[in-house]
Formats: C-alpha cells, sequence, structure tokens
C-alpha cells in the first residue's frame, strides 16, 4: 500500500506547488475568455454564411462547448516534455531518480496533479463564459462520460509527452518533436474543428490515429453524450495506451544507458 | 565492514564535436562528428562504513560522474562497484532506500513549497509512518538549526539555510551512507562551517558515512579523515588528511604592499618571488623551513608595509603539484 501511497503523495504535493501562486494561474487561466471569445464571433459567422443551424449536426452551442471541453484538455494536458529535458539540461534529473519510486510514475503523479489544477480552472473560467454566450451546457448525465475521457486523454498526452522527454536523455533538445506533435495533436485531434466537418477521407485517417482520442473523442461525447461512442473512446483510449505504455517503458529502459548527466 | 567497493571503474561519454562558422555546422547536420570524453579511467578504491571519506580535485575531473555512477543514475562503461552490497544501476531503487545525497546547488526540496512540504513527502517516498517521520522531522530541526526555516517557502531561504535544508532532508530516511557532491559550493565561510559542523555531528551521532567531493580544501581539512583526490579522471592521491597536509599544504603565499617603491629584483629570505610590482610583491614560502612569524618580520625589516595578506595555495596548486609528482595510482595511494 505505500509503494502506490507515495504517488499518491507525489500527486497531492504537485497540486499544493501548482496552488503556489493562485494569481498567476487565475490569470493564465482568464485567456482561455479571450480565445473562446473570438471563437464564437468566428463560428457566429460561419454558421450566418451556411445560413443553417446546424453543421453536420453540430448546433453553434454545441461547438462552443465542443471548444471548451478540447480547449480544457489541450491547456491542462501534462507538459513533460519540456520539464524532462530541462532536467537533463541542468542536471537536476540526478535528483529524480535516485529515489525510491519509479522515474515514469514519479512524472505521472506530478503531470496529473498539474493537469487537474489547470484544467479545473481553465473548464472553469471557460464554462463561464460560454454559459454566457450560448446558454447552458449540454445533458448533465453525459459529464462523468466526458470526465473518463478526458482522464484517458491526458495519460494518452503524458505517454506521448514523456515519449519526446526520453529524447531528451539521448538528443537533450526536444523542441521540434514537441513542435510536431502538438501541431499533429491540434489538426488530427480535432482541436479547433469537431472531425464530423472534415473530410471523410481525413475523418477516416484520423480515427485509426491516437490524437482522436487525446482531444475530438472526449470532447464529441461531452456535447453528445451517448454508451456507444463512449465504449469507442474507452476502446481507442485503451488500446493507444497499451501501445505507447509499452513504447514509453520499452525506451526508459534503453533510455536509462544512453542517459548523460550534464554538470558532472 | 565496507560501504563501497569500486574496482576498475571506467566511464566514457560520446560528445558531438564542431567547428566554429555556418559551414562547419551544416556540415555537422548530415555528419556530424563524435568523440569520446574519458570522465573515468578505471579507478579503484574502498569506503569503510561511517567513514568520512574527502573526494575532491578540480572541475571536470571525474569526481561527479563517479557519484552519479555510485547513486545508480549513470551506467559505467565498464568495471565493479558495491555500494552497502548493492550494485547501484541494477539495484537503484533499492540502494536509495540506504543513501542519501546532495548535489550542490541543484535542489531537491521543491523550490515554491515550504520545506516541511518536501520532508512530509519524503516521508511518503521512503515509506516511513507518518509518527516516526514527525519525529525525525523535529529532530533534524534541531540538529540543523532550521525549526524557523521548514515553514518558508524555499525560494525564500538563502542558500546556507537551503543548504541546510536539503542536507537534513537527505538523512530522513536514516541513510547510512551520504554521497554530499560540492555541499557548500557558493556558500560563505559562516554557512561552510554551520555545514561541515552538522555533517560532522550526524558522523558521530548517527554513525553515518560520508563520501563528500568538494573542490574547497577546507571542506577537507574540517571534515575528512581520509582523501582520494582524482584528476583527468585518475586517482592521483589516496593517503590521510593529515599525511596530505603534511607533505602538500606546507607552503603558504604572501601578498604584500608597501607605502613607497620597492627595487625591481625586490627578494626576502627564506621566500620564493613569484611576481613582483612597483609598490608589491607576491611570495610563496615553506613553513617547514621558515616560520610564518619570520617572513612577517623580514618583510617589515623591508620597508614600511601597507597591507598584507597570507593564504594558503589552491587546492588546484595542491593537485598540479601532486600530479606532476605522482604517477597515478603508484606511488601516492598508500597507507590505508
Amino acid at each position: 500500500m505505500k509503494r502506490i501511497g507515495k504517488y499518491w503523495a507525489i500527486f497531492k504535493t504537485q497540486i499544493l506547488n501548482t496552488l503556489a501562486y493562485p494569481g498567476e494561474l487565475a490569470w493564465r487561466s482568464l485567456s482561455i475568455i479571450l480565445f473562446l471569445w473570438v471563437f464564437a464571433n468566428l463560428w457566429r459567422v460561419t454558421y450566418r454564411a451556411e445560413g443553417s443551424g446546424t453543421l453536420n449536426g453540430i448546433s453553434l452551442k454545441d461547438m462552443l462547448w465542443y471548444l471548451m471541453l478540447a480547449e480544457t484538455i489541450e491547456l491542462g494536458k501534462p507538459r513533460l516534455a519540456r520539464v524532462m529535458a530541462d532536467a537533463v539540461k541542468d542536471g537536476s534529473v540526478a535528483y529524480l531518480l535516485n529515489k525510491p519510486y519509479h522515474f515514469i510514475l514519479y512524472h505521472l503523479s506530478t503531470g496529473m496533479g498539474e493537469s487537474l489544477v489547470r484544467g479545473s480552472m481553465t473548464a472553469l473560467f471557460g464554462g463561464a463564459i460560454v454559459w454566457l454566450m450560448m446558454g447552458p451546457p449540454p445533458d448533465p448525465r453525459g459529464w462523468p462520460l466526458a470526465a473518463a475521457g478526458v482522464l484517458g486523454a491526458w495519460l494518452l498526452h503524458f505517454c506521448v509527452n514523456a515519449l519526446i522527454g526520453l529524447a531528451a536523455f539521448v538528443s537533450e533538445e526536444v523542441a521540434p518533436y514537441e513542435w510536431i506533435y502538438q501541431k499533429l495533436a491540434f489538426i488530427l485531434g480535432g482541436l479547433f474543428i469537431p472531425l464530423d466537418l472534415y473530410p471523410l477521407w481525413l475523418q477516416n485517417i484520423a480515427r485509426y490515429l491516437p490524437f482522436a482520442y487525446m482531444l475530438y473523442g472526449p470532447a464529441r461525447l461531452f456535447i453528445a453524450p451517448d454508451i456507444g461512442l463512449f465504449l469507442n473512446v474507452l476502446g481507442g483510449q485503451i488500446f493507444w495506451l497499451a501501445v505507447l505504455g509499452g513504447l514509453l517503458f520499452f525506451f526508459y529502459s534503453r533510455g536509462m544507458r544512453r542517459l548523460a548527466i550534464n554538470g558532472g | 565492514m565496507t560501504a563501497i567497493v569500486v574496482r576498475e571503474l571506467t566511464k566514457n561519454f560520446q560528445t558531438k564535436r564542431k567547428a566554429a562558422g555556418l559551414g562547419a555546422s551544416l556540415r555537422a547536420l548530415y555528419r556530424p562528428e563524435y568523440h569520446t570524453v574519458e570522465a573515468v579511467r578505471g579507478i579503484s578504491f574502498q569506503m569503510e562504513a561511517g567513514e568520512l571519506l574527502g573526494f575532491i580535485g578540480p572541475n571536470g575531473a571525474g569526481k561527479s560522474t563517479t557519484i552519479k555512477i555510485l547513486t545508480g543514475i549513470l551506467y559505467p562503461t565498464s568495471g565493479q562497484v558495491s555500494v552497502l552490497g548493492y550494485t547501484p544501476w541494477t539495484q537503484r531503487r533499492q540502494l536509495a532506500y540506504h543513501i542519501g545525497t546532495v548535489f550542490g546547488q541543484r535542489p531537491q526540496l521543491w523550490y515554491h513549497l515550504p520545506a516541511i512540504d518536501t520532508f512530509s513527502l519524503f516521508g511518503k517516498i521512503y515509506e516511513l509512518d507518518d509518527r516516526e517521520v514527525k519525529k525525525r522531522i523535529q529532530f533534524l530541526a534541531e540538529a540543523f538549526e532550521i525549526r524557523d526555516l521548514l515553514e518558508t517557502p524555499v525560494r525564500k531561504l538563502s542558500l546556507g539555510q537551503r543548504m541546510r535544508c536539503e542536507i537534513a532532508a537527505s538523512l530522513l530516511h536514516r541513510p547510512s551512507l551520504l554521497l554530499l557532491d560540492e555541499p557548500s559550493i557558493g556558500l560563505d565561510v559562516v554557512a561552510k562551517q554551520q555545514i561541515r559542523d552538522t555533517i560532522r555531528q550526524m558522523n558521530e551521532v548517527e554513525k553515518v558515512g560520508v563520501l563528500l567531493t568538494s573542490h574547497d580544501a577546507g571542506d577537507l581539512e574540517a571534515l575528512c579523515k581520509r582523501v582520494i583526490i582524482i584528476n583527468h579522471g585518475q586517482i592521483v592521491y589516496e593517503d590521510k588528511v593529515s599525511t596530505l597536509k603534511r607533505r602538500h599544504l606546507t607552503t603558504k603565499d604572501v601578498g604584500v604592499r608597501y607605502a613607497a617603491e620597492i627595487a625591481p629584483d625586490f627578494k626576502i629570505p627564506g621566500a620564493e618571488t613569484i611576481k613582483v610590482g612597483k609598490y608589491g610583491a607576491k611570495l610563496r614560502f615553506d613553513t617547514r623551513q621558515t616560520p610564518v612569524e619570520t617572513i612577517l618580520s623580514r618583510l617589515a625589516a623591508a620597508g614600511a608595509v601597507a597591507d598584507i595578506t597570507i593564504s594558503d595555495p589552491s587546492l588546484e596548486d595542491v593537485i598540479a603539484t601532486i600530479y606532476q609528482q605522482a604517477t597515478p595510482q603508484q606511488s601516492e595511494v598508500g597507507e590505508n
């Protein structure tokens, strides 16, 4: 029990750490308000130009609630790659490696602690502005399904981030990999536009990649809760977690041999 | 009982090499050149349980790399290591329960939180009972005089205060071996003394063995009974500190400034002239041959002294001397 309890303690300590500057955290979270206001206006114009109340079955209101949840996932996701790269560059990774815990699970605990705080703040501010502009959120019965989807999405983001972070064990600089991953997730994950509005061929490609389960799946569940969709998202997330998680633990054990810590 | 056994330890790093200029940068993209840096070159040594061992050398000598191998966070290129009976790089997590580490200015305390939060977290990480942790924190707070600092965010502590908290945190789980990598770096004289006193106290009270790396000869003199000097990845000296002092820390440097101009061929009997200026000079003398007071009286007799400083030669100078004199792992690896 104590072996698991340490990761819970790390998770809680990271929450305290993230809340150390509440003012700064609130200001940063406020950016979601501006972002959603701009997109609300853009979508209003688009819907007016289309002359229809829905686009591929999605109303303007649902579109904004979709964006709110997708942004909650994106802004709250664990940003581990840079943290790991910085720790390798400045040598502080030495401290993270010589404690009696698993290095990857340590980062999972801190990453999830940070995601919970940042994601909650984004959802709070983002939810408030969308409610004010568009009306109440979708059916609350779908919220637990979406929450489970968000958790799965963050776990997937963690795996990809950690894989990129592990590259720092070899190359130190990970910004290019991070940039490519972020843009792929934006486009193939449907951050700004739900995949339903993509051309069919691109939808088909996106559905076979992990990015759709990192953003689109949970956000779609939020606006259109459906047990069939939930099982599809859950199945996809479990499959990709097994693949990416397996790769992560494999490359971690290989990466340790390649590690060169600076400042030695 | 032996705490550390190191046999023929070697660690090489591959680093990219690139000439200056845009052309070389472009060439390095498709044909990168690597060269091998031999950070540690086949060193062997032992450390007894409860011993205070100094592991010193200049920057880039290989001491931190060795410590990182001893803690299991770096794999060696070759050689054998046993720390408290564990092979560090294959049993890193098991070993971590029994050792404490402090890496110079790289904090292990959570920077934005009060130190007490990290202490409590470490209690969980090392799987200690909550009651035991509370008692231990009380004891360490007294020993390190950090009671009033524990509830202050770490970012607001001075370097000396933070370092005391860092070392205390590394002792929370009662390790039998403490590996300190440059614990006094950047500290003022008072803070250094406090850290040294506390390390010595913990060694005496809890019998915790301490392997200390430093490039400060003061740490060595104040704390260690035995010393290993490493340079360019090789052991160039291994002996008692008292022997090192007797043999090598016997010279002193003197800087003197006079009120009036001095002669260009300024000389003081019993001292070697290193540099002569218009108003002053730098000299070196051997205290075994010429006592300090003799040199002082001779300097005063040579003119009206405006200022004078006496200092020990830097450790780098001592190491350079030892390195010139000794063939690695041969003539000066003795007694112990």
